[in-house]
């Protein structure tokens, strides 16, 4: 395959800048090192709304025009998935972007590929060990060692239709299981038998994310880093839970992420539990006032978290580790994070960031910005196992089918236990 | 028809009896239209929800007391949505990779398809069967094979690595040969007789007697990679030679639910150009396919 293009190159600027990865690729070296710029790669994906790739887009060119010696261009890659995809493809090919942002389970997925540079040292060297919010950081270490800046940390809180409680005379949102059923069952109406308004939906599709809040709710961490632990009683527990509620009749067996969301603002369910991340759509999206919580506990409080950070790629002269840390540096700053958060409604990640005057002002007109804030110290990693896609996909199923009342959760989790147990084993097998 | 005429027939006073039987005669001419109408109607519906939610505000799609209109439209949803990317540069890629997809393919799958159905050469069998074998095989199962391809060809990122490895299509030279076959054999002697090579046979004798079955499979390929999205997605990073349904992508691939008052005008602007293609050439498209169907 060793052709020589006849084809006219329809684009201005080289792909894959990577240094050793340039001459592989066979660009002409003269353009990609015309200039002594190190040029960087950012592949991001869209998680909240369109105008993210705006936002990102103008906070390139801010870094840009402040960095003379780096040049990175921000390249949009889909969904999480999607981004994940294109950077293993090209890791395939032994030309990984020097930057990207993947969500944090995907950790040891990359770990496992041998693509992401430690960067420990130079986080030791820096702020980032003290300013950093230690639940957001967490996310992104491994056997102590450091592979990633958290850039977009979201989790779960639950979403209250605040009018809908008016109506029923609730005055505050529930802070245990117990007091989330009877409220969910004051809020459940049906006419005639047939269901107006549900009381509690869970966004379906990332339902297993918000049962790995219940488990840890019910103090218990159900993975680690070579195995889940999804039969553990506290997990089957947090299960029957579940069922209890759907049984109650006042939560739907199944449902969809976006859907339940539209279901939200509809009016067809009074309270929600969705990512922090919809924070900005749902308030301005709804005809009534929105009001978010704490996710209720039963042994403690607990949540996990979704969102990225910004990773770096192993496979890169110092040079463009060295640039690429500076861009992560950067995009994690103070300033920028706090801007970020405000624009979007993920959590900043620097305690710093919080503080800054305009973040105070934001929270002060929009205080359930702060209710995810405190919530994150109860919060850790989502699902750090490797081939989580398939983990998860085995926990949905049995979490699903187990709502749908066609099998006991017990015998649900454990076979997804062993189901992701086993698939665990043969990638770990596999690398080593 | 005899039942949804006899209750009015029953009903209607002797006088304008004139008047009904003029009515029964058009229901009997037209009875088509009382069966396609709702069928039409059925068809249409998501094209009217997406034009009208593109119309309204955000609180107003998902509020049960908003009427199914909105009460002022919202045009300002139009520039808004086409803000959040270089929607212009999008389209006019999304032109050129589709057309040249198509001109490519009708190219490729006609000479081959000819070879396949006229010619005799050793290993035409085994050929032909891994032609079949390339339909059989989802698209994503050739997607590393296909980047590793276009990287080593240097086109990475350009257009032309859109177009590549869609050149050649296994399911058209099927479609196509199976469309030569049915050509009576004495047409192409004729030709060759009158002094054609197979070039002159197949541009005179052949190809305008498969017209509906090259419009059919141009419907397809056309409609097939308007809507590619992971394709594009993973070759291409400059935005300059990205396409709509990435645009799209930016508006519905969200953690939050889909913004889709900004999404349905993106929608309606992304679905437009193939649906006045379609009614400009509707004619012809259904005059062929009646065609396709006598056969």
């Amino acid at each position: 395959m060793s052709v020589n293009s006849t084809f006219s190159h329809i684009s201005r600027r080289g792909v894959l800048v990577g240094g050793a990865a340039a001459a592989v690729a066979g660009l002409s070296g003269g353009r990609a090192f015309a200039s002594d710029k190190v040029k960087l790669q950012f592949m991001y994906p869209v998680g909240v709304s369109g105008d993210i790739n705006r936002l990102v887009t103008a906070m390139i060119s801010q870094f840009n025009a402040a960095h003379e010696k780096i040049e990175v261009e921000a390249i949009y890659a889909g969904s999480y998935d999607n981004t994940e995809q294109k950077v293993i493809t090209a890791l395939g090919v032994g030309d990984p972007p020097a930057t990207w942002l993947p969500i944090n389970s995907a950790l040891q997925t990359f770990l496992g590929l041998d693509a992401l540079a430690d960067i420990t040292a130079k986080a030791k060297a820096d702020d980032i060990y003290q300013d950093f919010l230690p639940g957001f950081l967490e996310t992104c270490i491994s056997d102590g060692k450091l592979y990633g800046l958290p850039f977009q940390p979201s989790t779960p809180v639950l979403y209250l239709n605040k009018d809908a409680l008016k109506a029923a005379g609730i005055t505050k949102a529930p802070v245990t299981w117990t007091e989330l059923l009877d409220v969910a069952k004051a809020l459940t109406i049906r006419e005639n038998g047939e269901l107006k308004r549900w009381g509690l939906t869970i966004g379906g599709g990332w339902h297993d994310w918000i049962f790995e809040c219940y488990c840890r709710q019910n103090a218990l961490v159900p993975w680690t880093k070579d195995k889940v632990l999804f039969d553990k009683p506290e997990a089957v527990d947090a299960l029957e839970f579940w069922v209890k509620m759907v049984q109650a009749g006042v939560m739907p067996p199944a449902s969809t992420w976006e859907g339940s969301a539209n279901d939200f603002m509809a009016g067809r369910t009074a309270m929600l539990y969705h990512s922090t991340g919809s924070l900005t759509n749902l308030r301005k999206s709804s005809p009534f006032e929105v009001d978010v919580a704490f996710m209720p506990k039963n042994k403690t409080f607990g949540a996990c978290q979704g969102g990225g950070p910004i990773m770096i790629a192993r496979k890169q002269t110092d040079a463009q580790i060295e640039a690429s840390w500076t861009f992560a540096r950067w995009m994690t700053s103070t300033q920028v994070q706090s801007q970020w958060s405000r624009d979007t409604g993920y959590l900043a990640v620097r305690k710093s960031a919080w503080e800054t005057p305009e973040m105070k002002a934001y929270l002060e007109k929009v205080p359930q910005a702060r209710v995810a804030l405190e919530q994150a110290a109860y919060a850790g990693a989502f699902l750090q196992v490797p081939g989580y896609h398939k983990v998860r996909e085995y926990l949905k199923s049995a979490l699903d089918r187990t709502l749908a009342g066609s099998v006991k959760p017990d015998v649900a989790l454990k076979e997804a236990a062993d189901n992701s147990n086993r698939e665990i084993q043969r990638l770990l097998r596999r690398r080593s | 028809m005899a039942t949804l005429q006899d209750p009015l027939e029953l009903s209607a006073p002797a006088t304008s009896r004139g008047t009904l039987a003029h009515m029964r005669a058009t229901l009997r001419r037209n009875w088509l239209h009382v069966l396609l109408l709702p069928l039409l109607a059925l068809w249409a519906s998501p094209l009217v929800w997406i034009v009208v939610t593109s119309l309204k505000t955000r609180v107003e799609v998902f509020d049960p007391n908003a009427g199914f209109l909105p009460a002022i439209a919202q045009w300002s949803n139009y520039p808004a949505a086409m803000a959040v990317a270089p929607f212009g540069t999008y389209l006019v890629n999304s032109v050129l990779v589709t057309g040249g997809i198509l001109i490519c393919e009708l190219v490729t799958i006609t000479l081959a398809a000819y070879a396949f159905a006229r010619l005799s050469f050793p290993g035409k069998n085994i050929l032909f069967t891994l032609f079949l074998l390339q339909i059989m095989f989802p698209i994503y199962a050739t997607f590393l094979t296909n980047f590793v391809t276009v990287r080593e060809l240097g086109i990475l990122n350009s257009l032309p690595a859109l177009i590549v490895p869609f050149v050649a299509s296994g399911y058209g030279t099927f479609m196509l040969r199976q469309a030569f076959r049915q050509v009576p054999t004495e047409l192409a002697d004729a030709a060759r007789l009158d002094g054609c090579g197979h070039l002159g046979i197949l541009w005179h004798v052949y190809l305008p007697l498969v017209k509906p079955t090259l419009v059919a499979f141009s419907i397809i390929a056309v409609v097939t990679h308007w809507n590619d999205y992971m394709w594009p997605l993973l070759v291409t990073n400059s935005e300059s030679v990205r396409t709509l349904p990435i645009g799209l992508g930016l508006l519905a691939k969200s953690d939050s639910g889909a913004d889709w008052t900004r999404l349905m005008a993106a929608t309606v602007v992304v679905v437009s150009p193939l649906l006045l293609f379609f009614v400009i050439f509707q004619r012809r498209f259904v005059d062929s396919f009646m065609h396709a169907g006598l056969k």
